[in-house]
């Protein structure tokens, strides 16, 4: 039986416990060895220090002296039919672009707070829910770690979730796609068993919410038919057209629309993994024969249903975040093709708060909302309804300087 | 391990394998004969509807083992590829990685000067090692070929980088997220050749393949696929641990060098 691996990114300050959860979980699910545990124990012991949990996730004997840092870190996890592979991307400043490059496929986010005194949310853990929500992503379940040190306070633990609340909240995720749960990674406290030392938490234990998000219907999209070109193929009599079927399914002999020229064209034959069909479904890479050529080698072309009015525009509401420095003349990349563009300032939002703010030009790792024009058409559509046409990259020269979503 | 749908796997690989062959005009793939590069082959096959559209490279240090040779020969020939053959040096002072890795850059970097190939396709795959939880699916390598990992371009939805230095080569890694379980699943499904020292012979198969120098047999009594697959649904021992030990060490030890740690 095969599995679909749900990408859950995780989120909060170095020292709040991430590599210990992620080390815990693989422990009680049973997904290592007895080896790397043995292996862990002695390392933990060589370094003086009581079992690190942590360090069952990479195999550096160098990376856990602290001689290193290995930056991502990613582990399988199976658990009660669910699978998960969890994404650690190091909060500095300058890896911003590693964190969103770890999440931007990632289904929900974990975030980690420690309940300990001085320990609370900082800013960089701000920017990244920020960007976890922008991306896409939905939920979130927020581990109060170390509920040991603060000896199993329900106050504690509420207070961290009221203090919380209202930033997620400005962010934009909805309250009943937050989630808390109180654990001890390091005792398992709330991990695989509700733990006996707070009686006072009436949810389940952190794998068991897990498997729920995942058994979650994820909203499908709609049904309409969009198929994004990326080039051609084979060449004279043999010219096939390349692309993907990002929603909907397309069928042979089907009428289709192209945007942005709005030109028609008919659909003689689809071949899917190298074998021909009579559907593409969503999903799917086809290469398709077409009555006629189009022109140029179709790279970048949308095709919708016959009874579509297609989509195209030369200026685009949207919200972008700065990576690196983004002036007032870019290119945006959608769909595959870039485009000379300008982008206006509407009004700054400072990523720390969720709040909008008075600043005269995009801020460095920081976000926007902006207008875009552009001097040719191209096809996007709102976020919010379509993931593959509402959001593009931000370039200058070769370097990747921002990401956006089209507003709706 | 996790055994994924490999339909989906598939399609995420036949995507790239087309952005690189259409962003890119001259691309080339790399071939072990193992069985991941090739499944990737058989998975350009399908993106291509039957032919693949850019050369397959062979690093052929001389010294791999017989049944490899023939498995090239016979597989080059059924699906018609262009293989080129690079012969890397061996010297038998040097050893483990230095063999491996060294020795296969001069080659590979003969090569690629020879041909002017922009991009390569290599078959490597997260699951592998640790150190590959930091690779992207497109990755700029500079003309000394080492990987910047510290800074490398965000690669955002299925935004790819095209950041190719001057003298420098963009690597495409369409198999990142298989699981060497999956690429059995796909193996069996779609009945691609297998160099047979995979299968267990008096006890031992080969799990990884390097060359006769490095590789050595896990025990194992799995003569078929489907046994193999059942062997790795349970198995918590990494994939390279029949690679040897001490050069295994000195691999890590080389990879982590060129990724700036030491
Ligand atoms: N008391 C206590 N300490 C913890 C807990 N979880 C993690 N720690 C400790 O906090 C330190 C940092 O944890 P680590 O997992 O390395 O944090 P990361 O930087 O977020 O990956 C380690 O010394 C852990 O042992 C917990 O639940 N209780």
């Amino acid at each position: 039986m095969s599995t679909m691996i749900n990408e859950v990114t995780l989120l909060g300050h170095k020292d709040h416990g991430k590599s210990t959860l992620i080390g815990r979980m693989l422990m009680d699910t049973h997904s290592v060895s007895k080896a790397r545990i043995d292996n862990a124990k002695m390392m933990s012991k060589r370094l003086g220090r009581k079992f690190e949990p942590g360090f069952l996730l990479d195999s550096f004997e160098e990376e856990q002296e602290g001689a290193l840092t290995i930056d991502t870190t990613r582990a399988q996890i199976k658990y009660r039919g669910s699978a998960f592979e969890f994404i650690d991307v190091p909060g500095h400043e300058e890896l911003i672009k590693n964190m969103i490059s770890g999440a931007s496929n990632a289904s929900f986010a974990l975030l980690m707070v420690s309940a300990k005194g001085d320990e609370g949310v900082e800013d960089q853990t701000k920017r990244h829910l920020f960007l976890a929500k922008m991306m896409g992503i939905e939920s979130i379940i927020v581990c109060v770690n170390k509920m040991d040190t603060v000896d199993y306070s329900e106050r504690r633990f509420e207070e961290i979730v009221g203090g919380l609340r209202p930033f997620l909240s400005n962010v934009g995720f909805a309250r009943n796609s937050v989630i808390f749960v109180p654990v001890s990674a390091y005792d398992s406290d709330n991990i695989s068993r509700r733990s006996e030392r707070m009686g006072w938490y009436r949810g389940k234990p952190l794998l068991d919410l897990l498997v729920d998000l995942s058994k979650r219907r994820r909203s499908s999209g709609d049904k309409t038919l969009r198929i994004i070109f990326q080039g051609v193929m084979g060449a004279g009599d043999d010219l096939k057209y390349i692309g993907r079927v990002v929603s909907g399914s397309l069928n042979e002999g089907e009428q289709i629309v192209l945007m942005p020229t709005g030109k028609r064209v008919m659909i003689e034959r689809i071949f899917v993994k190298g074998r021909a069909k009579q559907t593409a479904r969503s999903g799917e890479n086809v290469a398709l024969v077409l009555d006629r050529h189009i022109a140029g080698d179709g790279r970048g072309i949308v095709g919708y249903g016959s009874r579509h009015r297609g989509v195209r525009s030369k200026s685009i509401d949207a919200l972008i975040f700065a990576i690196g420095r983004i002036g007032v003349r870019a290119k945006i990349r959608s769909n595959g093709v870039e485009h000379q563009c300008s982008i206006k300032l509407v009004n700054g939002i400072d990523t720390t708060t969720g709040g909008a703010a008075a600043w005269s030009g995009v801020r460095e790792l920081e976000a926007g909302r902006v207008v875009i024009n552009l001097n040719d058409y191209i096809c996007v559509e709102p976020f919010a309804k379509s993931r593959e046409l509402g959001r593009f990259t931000i370039h200058s020269g070769k370097e990747l300087v921002g990401i956006g979503i089209v507003n709706g | 391990m996790i055994k994924q749908d490999i339909n989906k796997l598939e399609e995420k690989s036949i995507f790239i394998i087309r952005e690189a062959k259409t962003r890119f005009n001259n691309i080339a793939a790399l071939w072990s004969m193992g069985k991941d590069s090739t499944a990737m082959l058989a998975i350009a096959r399908n993106a291509f509807l039957g032919k693949i559209p850019f050369p397959v490279i062979h690093i052929d240090n001389g010294i791999d083992f017989p049944e490899s040779y023939k498995f090239r020969d016979d597989l080059a020939d059924r699906w018609g590829m262009e293989v080129i053959v690079a012969k890397s040096k061996i010297k038998p002072e040097i050893s483990g990685y230095s063999c491996c890795g060294a020795n296969k850059t001069v080659a590979l970097k003969g090569v690629l000067k020879e041909y002017g190939f922009e991009a390569l396709i290599v078959s490597i795959r997260r699951d592998e090692h640790a150190v590959r939880a930091k690779e992207r699916y497109v990755s700029p390598r500079d003309k000394n070929f080492s990987w910047n990992y510290k800074d490398q371009p965000a690669e955002v939805w299925d935004s790819y980088s095209s950041k190719l230095d001057k003298r420098g080569h963009l690597r495409i890694h369409p198999l990142l997220d298989w699981n060497e379980i999956d690429i059995w699943s796909y193996i069996k499904r779609n009945r691609i050749p297998i160099n047979p020292l995979y299968m267990s012979n008096n006890g031992y198969r080969y799990r990884s393949l390097g060359c006769t120098h490095c590789t050595v047999p896990i025990r194992s009594n799995a003569k078929s696929i489907d046994a193999i697959i059942r062997e790795l649904e349970t198995t918590k021992v990494e994939e390279r641990s029949g690679r040897e030990q001490d050069k295994e060490k000195a691999y890590i030890m080389e990879k982590l060098r060129s990724l700036g740690y030491m």
